[in-house]
């Protein structure tokens, strides 16, 4: 049995759980190409055009997995992975939504209904064990095991690797000290959604940009569980879903406790929760000195624009810590 | 005498100054570059050449920067490529060193930046909307028959108020239109594009921050004297318009040389000015080795490739990841 995941959304952050959970049920994982502008053009023409990019970019992995050739496309629907937050409404419908745009498209649908981060909840995965026709102890089996898989790919995440390198850490038998690099004076906390930060189209692989630039560079994936919502108590207003409070809360901790010099918000086009979750953050941390940044793309954003901003952003920060190293 | 050059590659303009070792801007030229930034480099180039007197070991060293930096470095074989905010705020900070704010708007985009104590703390630039750039005005301007020249001045003799929608080009126009059909006089009417310009860049970009004085205004569109008003009355506060206003990022670009050269202790990488009587061909193709189908740009001279850039890979050239 083929199991097609297209690589949009939260793909890198449940990658090596998916993947670990179908293998130990005895399905093979295809993942569709990564994203490039032929294959998001596809995904653009295929979706109402005043949906967000991100959605738009989804489809079009998910036409790419029709075109090679799967028993069905995995499409998790996500509601709640965390008492008193929840998922944006595009998430909750993505399997409607997919059905409707793309229609005869078989798909694999978890509902992705519980008080997990690592979503391994029997209710939630019970309607995948009924099309597979897998029992229900064989799935509660390989959704421990799965757990167990994605606790060690956080962890490597935790050690300052990023989602795509703590993947090749689990599955391709890369050494983890393969990505140590040099620490620079320079630290820049990068927030986005994972599709954001980590989509090679979206990003336009940002954090090997900053890299070249010699900036260290943090994401929200870098922070534990537990680290990451040590300031949560202190807000007065709730944050409604679950992934732009993570955004806002590391930039809390990024700001309080890992001396980051620059915030740069990366976000796309037609965000909704993004457009209130930004500002905040822009707000309520404008008196820490820390400058913040908000990088938009959309489907027509040059390479050149980009590579301005972050570049001026740098160069803002270096040259300041230069400035207060010659007064010292 | 020995200089330093600079050379800011705008949409609408190139500038091109030298200055001497003491800081001294001794000659500088705003072109409207009409599509055609590599052969306004080659005439500003030509023109400094001439009115300095200067032979190629006099030029100490180059800096480039605007949205053709990439382009201008290679042909004029640039020390320092640099973006624009850094360019500007170093020319500002140079003449105004207690500066707090920026307001710079150009041909194609605008930006703010904010400043402390001699540096950069925070900036913004427009991002996709042409609205309240120089080129919307240079259009509107046309659309009413006035010379942009005489745009400023005339906002100034306006005796009233006339409220008109700057969030968006198309809505300007449109808004334009109609205060035109109620009777407004033209003065008035450029007046409330000034406003409206004024109010859409504060917005745009200097929302969330606290401006304080002094605020300086520079970028071609400084010259226009109804936009100045507006910015006073919106900050309510006097706004300082520097001497080289036009020339401010290719003044930054060429005092970065300065220092990168100084500190470094290196030769400059000029070219010579025979190099600029060569043919430069810039090319695009679109790459179809893979699915990226990347833009890739290609400078051509006597045959010769100097610079590729925009493949994402880095397979055409080593110079395409700077």
């Amino acid at each position: 049995m083929k199991i097609g995941i297209p690589k949009g959304l939260l793909y890198q952050y449940y990658y090596p759980f998916w993947r670990s959970l179908f293998e130990r049920l005895g399905c093979e994982v295809v993942l569709s190409d990564k994203s490039t502008k032929s294959l998001v053009g596809k995904g653009i023409a295929a979706t109402v055009p005043e949906i967000c990019l991100p959605i738009k970019i989804y489809m079009g992995h998910v036409i790419n997995l029709k075109e090679k050739g799967v028993d069905y496309i995995f499409c998790p629907r996500f509601v709640h992975i965390e008492k008193g937050f929840w998922f944006c409404p595009k998430y909750i419908g993505l399997p409607e939504l997919v059905d409707k745009t793309l229609p005869d498209t078989n798909l694999l649908v978890a509902e992705i209904d519980c008080t997990r981060e690592d979503t391994a909840d029997l209710k939630s995965f019970m309607p995948v064990a009924h099309k597979l026709g897998v029992s229900r102890h064989a799935m509660k089996e390989a959704l421990k095991g799965a757990a167990e898989d994605y606790a060690k790919f956080r962890e490597y995440c935790h050690s300052g690797l990023t989602l795509d390198e703590a993947a090749d850490v689990m599955f391709k038998g890369v050494s983890p000290d393969k990505f140590k690099r040099e620490e620079y004076t320079t630290t820049i906390g990068l927030l986005g959604y994972v599709y954001n930060v980590y989509d090679p189209f979206i990003s336009m692989e940002i954090i090997d940009k900053l890299r070249e630039l010699k900036v260290n560079v943090v994401t929200f994936d870098m922070l534990d569980d537990y680290d990451l919502v040590k300031y949560r108590d202190q807000r007065t207003r709730p944050i409604f879903w679950t992934f732009a409070d993570k955004l806002y809360e590391a930039a809390n901790v990024m700001i309080n406790d890992m001396n980051v010099q620059g915030l740069i918000h990366i976000t796309a086009f037609g965000c909704g929760p993004d457009s209130v979750v930004g500002k905040e953050i822009e707000h309520d941390f404008a008196d820490s000195g820390v400058p913040f940044m908000t990088l938009r793309i959309d489907e027509h954003t040059g390479e050149s624009h980009l590579q301005t901003r972050i570049e001026a952003f740098t160069d803002m920060i270096k040259r300041k810590i230069h400035k207060i190293n010659e007064v010292k | 005498m020995k200089y330093y050059i600079g050379i800011d590659i705008g949409s609408v303009s190139t500038n091109v100054i030298a200055m001497n070792e003491d800081y001294v801007v001794c000659f500088n030229d705003y072109i409207r570059a009409n599509g055609q930034p590599l052969e306004s480099v080659k005439k500003g180039m030509g023109l400094l050449k001439e009115k300095l007197e200067c032979k190629d070991s006099d030029i100490l060293g180059i800096g480039t920067t605007g949205s053709g930096r990439e382009l201008a470095g290679v042909l004029v074989g640039a020390d320092v490529v640099k973006n624009e905010i850094t360019a500007h705020a170093t020319a500002t900070l140079h003449y105004h060193p207690d500066a707090r704010t920026i307001f710079e708007i150009g041909g194609q985009d605008s930006k703010i930046i904010i400043l402390q104590d001699g540096m950069v703390t925070d900036f913004a630039m427009n991002t996709v909307c042409a609205a309240g750039t120089g080129s919307f005005l240079d259009h509107q301007a046309e659309r009413l028959g006035i010379p942009i020249e005489e745009f400023g001045k005339m906002a100034l003799s306006a005796e009233q108020d006339v409220r008109i929608a700057g969030r968006c080009t198309v809505f300007a126009e449109s808004d334009m239109i109609a205060k035109q059909q109620y009777g407004f006089s033209k003065a008035e009417i450029i007046k409330g594009l000034c406003t409206a310009l004024v109010r859409n860049y504060i917005n745009n970009l200097g929302r969330a921050k606290k401006l304080e004085p002094p605020f300086i205004f520079q970028g071609g569109v400084a010259a226009n004297e109804g936009i100045r008003a507006a910015f006073e009355a919106e900050v309510n506060h006097e706004v300082i318009i520097p001497k080289y206003f036009n020339v401010m990022g290719a003044i930054g670009c060429a005092i970065l040389a300065k220092e990168y050269i100084e500190r470094e202790g290196v030769k400059p990488a000029f070219k010579g000015f025979d190099q600029l009587e060569l043919e430069f061909t810039p090319t695009s193709f679109e790459c179809n080795d893979c699915p990226n189908m990347c833009e890739v740009i290609k400078v051509v001279s006597d045959g010769k490739t100097l610079a590729v850039w925009g493949d994402k890979c880095g397979k055409y050239a080593g110079t395409s990841r700077k």
